[in-house]
């Protein structure tokens, strides 16, 4: 300890305390300093010097120091601010009580307004969705206009969740029906959807005879009478699922009703403000890479919250997996991941290769995709942990299940959320849609996927305990 | 007698008066002087002594003086302090509670009579 601790603590006495008595109080530290010598008597003289902080602190503060000169404290230090004590008394404990009352009611209410969400609301979001979600599903729904030779030139479709950019559709002009959200469907609009569902088949389903059994079947079951005592919306939309899942034997097929209008083709094309938003947010948000460092044993730890678009966050993503180079065993953990575009998902699984393998994209636009590696990755041969929660979904659940299936990674935490892929989205009207595949996707390694069940861990433990778990595993495989 | 904030009277106060009891010290050498009277079992800090010191002046028990140098710190002019007549009697009075004290220990055979 120096005589510069000594000095900070006799700034914590009485300003008239300090004016009188400041200089004594070092010399007589300097006194002691001279005639106690050896290391004994030195951390005897701090001990003594702690002790008296605590016991004579309050009885400087209760003397009175009446006869002390009441000159102002400011010229005490120079330079160094202090607290000038106005009325040379000491605090009234109520005072102190109130203080630290006040203390405590500032920091809780500080720690209640970091806790509520932003106060922004982003188009289209309904406040359902955090910003970025809001963006990320806006743009993920790619559109563009109508190219078909069916039925009229104001159709329109959408992709949901981002897969293939080239998607078009056709849907009959006849949806200017009034909101039917409470009216039960009248006769003529449940045979507009039906027979927007048996066109949409026929025109875009990639396999064309199955799309055509269906749409003659559809046309049967309404002769039939079959759909006659159909008045709601859902139950049509359940059953006419059904009824083209059973004659194509396809179960990524859907029919879906939305009570809330679904927004034609010109409203859901996002603008460049919005684009910019997106790129803007994503950079802030380091492209959500959420940590990309090394743990103890030489473990490359990466958390990703998403897998983001390669043109805003390949350089940021290449320097995360760049960051874990040369680490001898990687742990991606996505448990808060998502998902996000499929061509990141590769470019991320790209590195674990040193050769080309068979690569499932339920939607890529051709049927079969293989993944070619990256010339010279070190990580080629280094074991990969992937951190799986009932949060994992979509881009990262196809990551997952991928590297599961080529026996890659270890997956270690909880069954994926299993979310679903329907493949391309297509307004039928305003409260019909459908999702079919367009072109028909070889899974390659002949296992089903994970579209509704998600993907099985190799080592079942709570998402929470993951981490420690693939830590453990990691550092047996990297020094056995 | 004023005997409002010094009653009762704190070890370290009673320590203080008794070491002015002979000669005039500043406040190293009341510190070295309880050292001594205490076998070394109180050494007052900086802050502690300088309280004590500030509230046996407001109580009038003890008085400052100057006094100019010594041989050792000539350069520095520091405060002595004397011991008032008041607080010649406090010091008393307490030293007299304490041996009524030590009086009833030793009939309650607790302490030996070997001291005082």
């Amino acid at each position: 300890m120096s005589e510069r601790v000594l000095a900070l603590l006799v700034r914590l006495y009485p300003a008239a305390f300090r004016q009188k008595y400041r200089e004594e109080a070092l010399q007589l530290y300097r006194d002691r300093l001279r005639d106690e010598r050896g290391l004994v008597r030195k951390l005897r003289l701090y001990c003594d010097l702690l002790e008296d902080a605590v016991t004579g602190l309050p009885l400087a503060w209760r003397n009175s120091y009446k006869d002390a000169r009441t000159a102002p404290t400011i010229a005490d230090l120079s330079g160094i601010p202090s607290f000038g004590v106005l009325k040379q008394e000491p605090l009234r404990p109520g005072s102190v009580a109130m203080g630290s009352l006040f203390s405590v009611v500032a920091l809780v209410a500080f720690g209640l307004v970091m806790r509520l969400p932003l106060p922004h609301r982003f188009p289209n979001s309904g406040g359902a969705l955090s910003p970025v979600e809001a963006v990320l599903e806006r743009l993920n729904r790619v559109v563009s206009p109508a190219t078909s030779s069916g039925s009229g030139g104001d159709g329109s479709a959408s992709t949901v969740n981002g897969g293939s950019s080239q998607t078009r559709a056709t849907v009959r002009p006849e949806s200017r029906r009034a909101a039917a959200t409470e009216k039960p469907l009248t006769v003529q609009e449940r045979d507009q959807v039906i027979r927007a569902v048996g066109e949409n088949l026929t025109a875009r389903y990639f396999d064309r005879q199955k799309a055509e059994a269906a749409f003659q079947k559809l046309r049967a079951l309404r002769k039939q009478g079959a759909y006659d005592r159909v008045v709601d919306g859902s139950t049509l939309a359940q059953r006419l699922t059904e009824d083209i899942r059973s004659a194509t034997g396809d179960f990524h097929l859907i029919v879906v009703y939305s009570r809330n209008a679904i927004p034609s083709a010109a409203r859901t094309q996002p603008s460049m403000a919005e684009i910019k938003q997106y790129r803007a947010m994503l950079i802030k948000e380091n492209c959500s890479v959420e940590k990309a460092e090394i743990l103890p044993g030489n473990i490359g730890y990466l958390k990703f919250n998403s897998f983001p678009d390669l043109t805003v966050c390949g350089a940021t993503l290449q320097k995360a997996m760049e960051s874990v180079g040369r680490a001898d065993a990687v742990i991606f953990d996505l448990r808060d991941n998502t998902g996000g575009f499929p061509e990141t998902v590769a470019d991320v699984a790209a590195p674990l290769f040193d050769h080309t393998v068979p690569w499932y994209n339920p939607r890529a636009t051709q049927s079969v995709t293989t993944l070619s590696p990256e010339a010279a990755s070190r990580l080629a041969n280094k074991p990969v942990y992937i951190l799986s929660s009932s949060r994992t979904l979509s881009g990262a659940e196809q990551f997952t299940y991928n590297l599961k299936m080529l026996k890659r990674a270890t997956v270690i935490g909880e069954t994926t959320g299993g979310g679903g892929h329907v493949g391309t989205f297509h307004r039928l009207d305003e409260h019909f849609g459908m999702g079919m595949a367009e072109t028909k996707i070889t899974n390659p390694y002949g296992a089903p996927d994970w579209d509704g069940v998600g993907v099985e861990p190799d080592v079942k433990v709570k998402s929470a305990d993951a981490l420690e778990a693939a830590e453990k595993m990691a550092g047996r495989r990297v020094r056995p | 007698m004023p005997k409002r904030k010094l009653d009762p009277l704190p070890a370290a106060a009673f320590q203080i008066l008794l070491s002015l009891a002979d000669e005039d010290l500043h406040g190293y050498g009341i510190m070295r002087q309880v050292e001594q009277q205490t076998n070394g079992r109180t050494r007052l800090g900086p802050g502690t002594l300088y309280s004590s010191i500030q509230g046996l002046v407001e109580e009038g028990l003890i008085e400052e003086v100057d006094r100019k140098t010594d041989a050792e710190t000539d350069a520095e002019r520091r405060r002595y302090y004397r011991l008032t007549s008041s607080g010649r009697k406090v010091a008393r009075a307490e030293a007299e509670r304490l041996a009524d004290l030590l009086r009833v220990a030793r009939a309650k055979k607790i302490l030996r009579g070997e001291y005082v």
